[in-house]
């Protein structure tokens, strides 16, 4: 048993929720008491749904559990009379899967005339991204039927989902590259299918799944079962993006060729314009911007980047293979792909800079350790960031109503590209006004500072959580060899005292990275064993850290 | 006797959330407090989802996470978790909710809440199970757990003690309104800190300001002997005058409010001219309702149903009776409510955030009702908020550009029903 606060992931019913929203015709049927109905509100609340999500609680209340009355039968009528879905699946929650009922024989004494499918999302085993991935794989195992190919070049697009990351957008991106490059979409999965688009899947010539974390498992089966091409490959960056390209019209073609023949017109890769929103610009902006001298000054900050393994894996490389920008850690909270985002990581992130955990805390104090320049995480890493007041931008899951903005903000192809360029230079602290602040100080921009002398008011959460964060590594390493790297044994978590003099020099440190500066030489001292800061020890300490 | 005010009671298929919930607000009331809910992930998502709760000053309340070798264990450890809360937050007191999944594992909590329990921090045990608590209910629990730390008043002390958490402008409200009529306070339960708990005996009169506590209410009865204010909830202008006469009523002390009443109707007077004679439908499940709806009648609005999670015959009583002839139900179905209101087509349905924007979606003008519970609408002070919260989804929807349901302006937000949306309202 351990202590949470907060979780990463969502629970396997929202998971299940999640794709039965994502679907016409699905719904799901809870057998759970009433409060599990809180994972509703998600999507009403977050994706703003102008309907009603496609699931019902049948509540399970402690009147039933003494009586042993079972209301599932009852709510799948109900469900059936008045949502007429062609399946229903249920799940148990993590109360009632302890009472070892038989749904089966529940369901069967329905009467219910539409499918229903009594889905094992264990609570305690899997959590919302394994139960989504295993219940889509599993209807696509279901459904999809040997078939035909369709006359024309054409595409599964897997992975796109009900509260995905940015999923309406990354779609939009994907169907523009298509549309540009004469290839057809056979079927979008799990977003918007019907049971008879499952059973379609296996006309499509090549299926796209960019998203390891839903949608490839399903890819993989149509492609083991009923030899589709599959292209797993994330078009995260503007090379990556060339790179897929180039990839799917290869694998559309050796379809084509062996489908059709001689008399296969080939598909082509046209003028990299056309890829543009109007046809003759260039099809992403930031080859260019990131050689401008605009850049210069700005490549060389430092980013640590937190999250699925899908926008982990691929903001990282686009960060340091586009951008420029030093990597100084990254990780997932999704234990069981981190050995899968390490291994993409080589190269880019060394073993000891890499962070595989669940807990936020971990996360927390990696980045008050590290302090970089910019943050890409979750909405807690940007909650911890401001906490640190560090610049922070939100490239994965879990999010907040703020990352359900209305434009079009895609992570995938070109324009993703620049949507995550746009967002990388708008959160980081410009390059030229840096210059100048750095040489003349404040520029006028200071707030009045209000934080109390002398005690390290930015500080105390990380040293308040310092045994959590301790205790930690065990754990992780447990799970697969990524340790977390201990901070350096700390005797007493003593906050050394600043002198009236030096605090008077740090005030002419620029306020935006005063906190940053301020945290430094704290640490620079205790390490040292100084109990007070003076203007010396802030002086070696600027030389020793080069700030 | 408590009338037999009717309403009927269907299977409880309707969109809430658990007990947990009042953890929200509860933390923040009592500060010296630390909610330890005893759960599993479910209860973690819960929270963090449904209170929009984002750690922003280290939250005081926490999941003793249940994992999957812990399901065989008789009896969890909590001790370790009990230190490291109090090593962390320094807490006066601590509260160990129960949640479903040890519920059915059929944990032996006032046991474990006595084995890490100490004089100087106490671990009180807090049903809260969605097994049988929905929403603000555990507040009553809440409160039943912390009434042995209430000093026994002695019978001469008679006074006041305000039941139910507000936040701190509202209960200055109270004392001083009573203070204005000469009702002498003891304090308010709960009261900010665990060691403020008020005084309470045989001449403590307890005065409701939620409608959610009736089990805290009848345990004063029998455990303090203390008499309990049977009268309105204090909410609008009718109740707020009700409360305040009946409640200086105990106390021998004759006064009219009348006027009172009659200037706080003249002050809402833009809100009631937009409440007449419109239709309003309660789906809704903050266990408001029932003085929400006394007082939309009042103000002249068509109550065509009121839905609540729970009716009390006895702690009702009052509201019940001022609510003869509307159409009450209990543990509503959804599904039923949604065919009533298809058939029925208010002007106004006061539902819940799990439900707003769908009946939005399909053409209903909805009030998101949870906001009821997070607003200071108790009192006279609070009659402004509470009448304007019930327009402003009306007015909202008369200012904004009449777009129709055209779905081309939903057409893509939601997967599941691409476009295709069937409004409940006819045009």
């Amino acid at each position: 048993m351990r202590l949470a606060y907060w979780m990463y992931e969502g629970t396997a019913h929202h998971g299940v929720g999640r794709i039965a929203n994502s679907m016409r015709g699905v719904h799901a049927v809870f057998h759970a008491p009433q409060g599990d109905d809180y994972v509703t509100t998600i999507f009403t609340m977050l994706e703003r749904t102008p309907g009603f999500p496609a699931m019902t609680t049948s509540v399970v209340s402690g009147t039933d559990l003494a009586r042993g009355t079972i209301r599932l039968p009852e709510t799948l009528r109900q469900v059936e009379a008045s949502k007429r879905p062609d399946v229903i699946v249920v799940v148990a929650s993590c109360s009632t899967i302890l009472l070892q009922e038989n749904l089966e024989i529940a369901v069967r004494s329905s009467g219910v005339g539409c499918e229903v499918m009594v889905f094992d999302a264990n609570p305690y085993r899997m959590a919302e991204t394994r139960a989504a991935d295993g219940l889509f794989t599993e209807l696509v195992r279901r459904y999809a039927a040997p078939q035909a190919l369709t006359p024309r070049p054409s595409v599964n697009i897997l992975g796109p989902s009900s509260l995905g990351f940015h999923a309406r957008h990354d779609l939009i991106a994907l169907r523009r590259m298509l549309r540009v490059l004469g290839v057809d979409i056979n079927v979008v999965a799990p977003w918007g299918a019907a049971i008879d688009d499952l059973r379609r899947l296996p006309a499509a010539w090549v299926t796209i799944a960019p998203y390891r974390e839903l949608g490839r498992l399903a890819a993989e089966h149509l492609q083991a079962q009923f030899g589709v091409p599959a292209l797993c490959e994330a078009p995260i960056g503007v090379q990556p993006t060339l790179r897929w390209l180039n990839a799917l019209v290869e694998q559309l073609n050796q379809v084509g060729a062996r489908a059709a023949g001689p008399a296969f017109a080939p598909v082509t890769l046209p003028p990299l314009t056309a890829f543009s929103l109007d046809g003759m610009s260039a099809p992403s902006n930031v080859p260019w911007f990131a050689r401008t001298a605009d850049m210069e000054s700005f490549s060389g900050k430092t980013a640590f980047v937190f999250g699925d393994a899908t926008h982990t894996v691929g903001v990282v490389k686009f960060l340091a293979d586009e951008l420029g920008m030093p990597i100084v850690g990254a990780g997932t909270y999704l234990l069981k792909e981190a050995d899968w985002v390490r291994e993409q990581l080589q190269g880019y992130v060394a073993d000891e800079q890499f962070l595989a955990t669940d807990e936020f805390q971990q996360v927390a104090a990696r980045l008050a350790d590290l302090r970089p320049e910019l943050v890409c995480g979750t909405q807690m890493e940007r909650h911890t960031a401001r906490r640190y007041d560090l610049n922070c931008m939100v490239i994965a899951p879990p999010t907040h109503i703020e990352n359900h903005l209305l434009a079009y903000r895609p992570f995938l192809g070109f324009d993703g590209a620049d949507v995550i360029a746009d967002e990388v230079y708008t959160t980081c602290t410009l390059g030229m006004e840096k210059h100048l602040i750095d040489l003349f100080g404040d520029a006028g921009l200071e707030e009045a500072e209000t934080a109390p002398v002398g005690n390290g008011a930015l500080t105390p959460p990380v040293e308040r959580a310092e045994p959590v964060a301790h205790a930690a590594p065990a754990r992780a390493s447990a799970n697969g060899g990524a340790v977390a790297v201990a901070p350096p044994p700390v005797q007493t978590v003593i906050t050394p005292v600043w002198t009236h003099e030096a605090e008077a020099m740090l005030k002419k440190v620029p306020f935006f990275v005063r906190g940053r500066v301020r945290a430094n030489v704290e640490k620079y001292a205790r390490e040292r064993g100084h109990a007070e800061i003076t203007a010396d020890v802030l002086l070696s300490a600027k030389e020793a850290l080069g700030a | 006797m408590p009338p037999k005010a009717s309403f009927t009671r269907e299977d409880g298929l309707y969109h809430s959330f658990c007990g947990l919930v009042s953890v929200g607000w509860l933390y923040q009331k009592i500060k010296d407090s630390f909610f330890l809910i005893l759960g599993t992930h479910t209860c973690a998502h819960l929270l963090q989802n449904t209170l929009g709760v984002m750690i922003f000053a280290r939250p005081r309340f926490a999941v003793s996470l249940l994992e999957e070798g812990d399901l065989s264990s008789a009896q969890p450890h909590i001790a370790d978790q009990i230190e490291e809360i109090k090593r962390e937050h320094r807490p006066s007191v601590i509260f160990l909710l129960s949640s479903c999944t040890p519920e059915v594992m059929k944990v032996e909590f006032e046991g474990l809440a006595h084995s890490v329990s100490t004089p100087e921090v106490p671990v009180l045990f807090v049903p809260a199970s969605g097994l049988d608590y929905t929403f603000a209910q555990s507040e009553d629990s809440v409160l039943q757990a912390l009434l042995p730390f209430c000093p026994v008043a002695p019978p001469d002390d008679r006074r006041v003690v305000f039941l139910g958490s507000v936040n701190d402008a509202i209960a200055d409200d109270f004392a001083l309104e009573a203070a204005r009529l000469g009702i002498p306070v003891a304090g308010f339960l709960p009261a900010n800190h665990f060691h403020e708990l008020p005084p309470i005996g045989p001449g403590t009169v307890i005065a409701p300001l939620q409608p959610f506590l009736p089990r805290v209410a009848n345990q004063l009865v029998n455990e303090r002997e203390c008499r309990v204010l049977s009268s309105l909830f204090p909410f609008g202008p009718d109740g707020c005058r009700a409360f305040w006469e009946d409640l200086a009523a105990e106390f021998g002390l004759q006064v009219d409010l009348s006027q009172r009443e009659a200037q706080a109707w003249e002050r809402i007077k833009p809100h009631t001219d937009l409440l007449r004679g419109k239709k309003v439908f309660f789906a809704a499940d903050t266990l408001l309702e029932l003085p929400l709806a006394r007082f939309l009648r009042a103000a002249g609005a068509e109550v065509l149903e009121c839905s609540t999670p729970y009716i009390n015959r006895r702690f009702h009583h009052r509201e019940l009776k001022a609510l003869e002839g509307v159409r009450l139900v209990e543990q509503a179905n959804f599904e039923r409510q949604l065919r009533s209101i298809a058939e029925e087509q208010p002007d106004l349905v006061i539902s819940n955030i799990i439900t707003a924007n769908p009946l939005i979606g399909r053409g209903v003008v909805a009030k998101w009702g949870t906001e009821f519970i997070f607003s200071p609408i108790h009192g006279w002070a609070g009659v402004n908020t509470l009448a304007s919260l019930c327009t402003r989804a009306l007015r909202r929807h008369a200012q904004l550009d009449p777009l129709g349901l055209d779905p081309v302006w939903t057409a893509g937000v939601m997967p599941s029903i691409p476009g295709a949306v069937i409004p409940l309202m006819r045009s």
